[in-house]
């Protein structure tokens, strides 16, 4: 007994560290940690904002409601399809032109600034810009049709859903590309020269030396931005409201902006809260599964 | 020798033009969408319905007029004060907020860390809005509908879970855990060193995760729209929201007067501070 009330004190611990833990603690509990519990609970409850308004328990309701939803199914699957096209596309592309930029003499800084441009435009501003250059009679469809002649007529791009879909995807790619090219360049720089100079000796090429050299060394940069791009498309609301604004007839919605008009315009806070939950469980299912593919693999060499 | 590193010179000039032609074909690519908002927002009005559309109109055809009916019309510096006081609170609860945490997390001892970082990185993970319903309640509840804090605190809250992730990681690679010790020897606590050895080496990491977080209330547009229901303290991206839709979608020129002279103070905070940048973003990124 008295071994153990020895050992306890030893492991007292200074009330400092309280005084530094505790304030952001609290902070974060108050504005994450209890909302995300809080949004388990809603999730069972036909849930009601406002004075003396009540909110029966329903049970799973709200989940079954979700998941014989079609919209969103549709919101889903839209969201998958905006990741698995622009996460590939930003980061092939980011890499290729930080190759380039990684291999120029003169001018570098210049293009870093004119590729990282877009980067730092508002999501707003450029949704706007890409609202106005897809419009029936925008400036897309005038090359399309009147300079290179491939399509005939105008074509109606923000009115049907892969069209839409199309926009935002490029857009989300257009915007993406110097985000990943200033990353990718940090990363090639630190690769080591003297393996490049080995390389040559052996007589290696360029493409041999982008595949045995370039890209082992920047796997952990690989992963981090598969992260950081997959995180950001879950997170893609703003291009598809101005956009499209989810229209027509709900078919271009993306989980985020399907939940707010759920929440917002249709007051179903229940089902809005079941559906984050879903979506939250798809993303974490997710990430466990590819950081045990990484280690997995990690392991194996 | 001599031999090799000349051969490799010849070499790298002869995909030398190549590669400039592809990056400056990108570079149009990159270019061309803003410059065609720039030059549309010199269009007069109707002029921006016109098929074919004009990329670069004749000189004639420009003017200011769009811009001189954006400050006559709309409270724009009001729109940029609010944004700029949100930026720059947020960025002060985030890195009090973050960097306390980092340190906790990085360094002390306290019981339950790991769970609490944890939550944190899985709130990370989720999309920010996705918490909406129960933080909009929240709001409500704390009176935060139509004040500008109910923006504020949120979006600190947002940021802090990468913002502490970035700043742990920095800690336990560039701040040695003998500096610590020196303090203690020397009769310091755990305030000096988070005063005086980790705040100061961190310093990198906590201007690049500022400079992000400065830029969020810029982009920021689902939340903001619903707690900022009142015009005087709306921030820039909700006001150009609003100022497009009550255009009855079409006045394309004033549209583009106004995103042009949002896109000023991002351009130019971003030209002072573009080594911070790189730098910053880096540190997260090579480490992995």
């Amino acid at each position: 007994m008295n071994a153990v009330m020895t050992k306890k004190k030893k492991k007292k611990i200074d009330w400092r560290n309280y005084v530094i833990f505790l304030p952001g603690f609290i902070f974060i509990f108050i504005f994450t940690f209890y909302p995300m519990a809080k949004m388990v609970v809603m999730s069972f409850f036909d849930w009601n904002i406002g004075f003396q308004q009540v909110s029966p328990f329903v049970g799973l309701k709200n989940y079954i409601d979700v998941l014989n939803d079609p919209i969103a199914k549709i919101a889903i699957v839209n969201t998958f399809a905006y990741a698995f096209v622009t996460v590939p596309l930003q980061m092939v592309i980011g890499l290729f032109v930080a190759v380039l930029i990684n291999g120029i003499v003169k001018g570098s800084v210049g293009y870093r600034l004119g590729y990282y441009f877009p980067v730092i435009s508002s999501w707003v501003v450029v949704a706007l810009l890409f609202r106005y250059i897809f419009s029936n009679f925008g400036l897309l469809n005038y090359v399309l049709v009147d300079i290179l002649h491939i399509a005939n007529e105008p074509i109606g791009w923000l009115s049907s859903r892969w069209s839409s879909l199309f926009a935002a995807m490029l857009l989300g790619i257009w915007k993406g590309v110097g985000w990943n090219m200033v990353v990718f360049l940090a990363a090639l720089q630190a690769v080591p020269k003297d393996q490049y100079e080995a390389a040559d000796i052996d007589g290696a090429n360029r493409v041999q030396k982008f595949f045995k050299i370039t890209l082992p060394n920047i796997r952990g940069t690989l992963l981090f931005v598969i992260i950081m791009l997959s995180i950001g498309a879950f997170n893609t609301y703003t291009p598809i409201t101005v956009l499209t604004g989810g229209n027509p007839a709900h078919q271009t919605e993306v989980v985020l902006t399907w939940m707010y008009f759920k929440t917002f315009n249709a007051y179903k806070m229940g089902y809005s809260a079941a559906f984050s939950v879903i979506v939250a469980i798809i993303i974490i299912v997710i990430t466990v599964v590819m950081f045990s593919i990484s280690k997995w693999r990690r392991g194996e060499e | 020798m001599m031999n090799r590193t000349n051969k490799k010179n010849r070499i790298v000039d002869k995909m030398m033009v190549p590669r400039y032609i592809i990056l400056s074909l990108g570079l149009i690519l990159m270019i061309t969408p803003m410059l065609y908002m720039f030059l549309s927002s010199l269009k007069d009005n109707d002029k921006t319905f016109i098929y074919p559309p004009v990329l670069f109109p004749s000189l004639s055809e420009l003017s200011l007029k769009n811009y001189q009916y954006i400050f006559d019309n709309v409270t724009f510096f009001k729109y940029l004060g609010n944004t700029l006081f949100v930026a720059i609170m947020t960025v002060l609860i985030a890195i009090v907020v973050s960097s306390t945490l980092a340190y906790s997390f990085a360094r002390l001892q306290i019981p339950g860390k790991k769970i609490v970082f944890g939550f944190l990185i899985s709130v990370m993970l989720l999309p920010g809005l996705a918490m909406i319903i129960p933080q909009f309640e929240l709001a409500a509840r704390m009176k935060l509908i139509n004040n500008i804090w109910g923006v504020i605190l949120f979006y600190a809250a947002w940021v802090t879970p990468f913002s502490t992730f970035l700043l742990k990681g920095y800690i336990e690679d560039n701040v040695p855990k003998e500096m610590d010790e020196s303090i203690f020897i020397d009769g310091g606590s755990i305030f000096s060193v988070y005063r005086y050895i980790v705040l100061p080496i961190a310093s990198p990491a906590v201007a690049a995760i500022s400079i992000s977080n400065f830029l969020y209330p810029f982009e920021e547009l689902g939340w903001s729209q619903q707690i900022l229901k009142l015009d005087e303290l709306r921030t820039l991206p909700v006001a150009i929201t609003m100022f497009f839709q009550s255009h009855s979608r079409t006045d394309w020129g004033y549209v583009f007067a106004m995103t042009t002279l949002a896109m000023i103070p991002v351009i130019l905070f971003y030209l002072l501070l573009q080594k911070y940048f790189i730098t910053g973003m880096t540190s997260g990124a090579i480490k992995g």
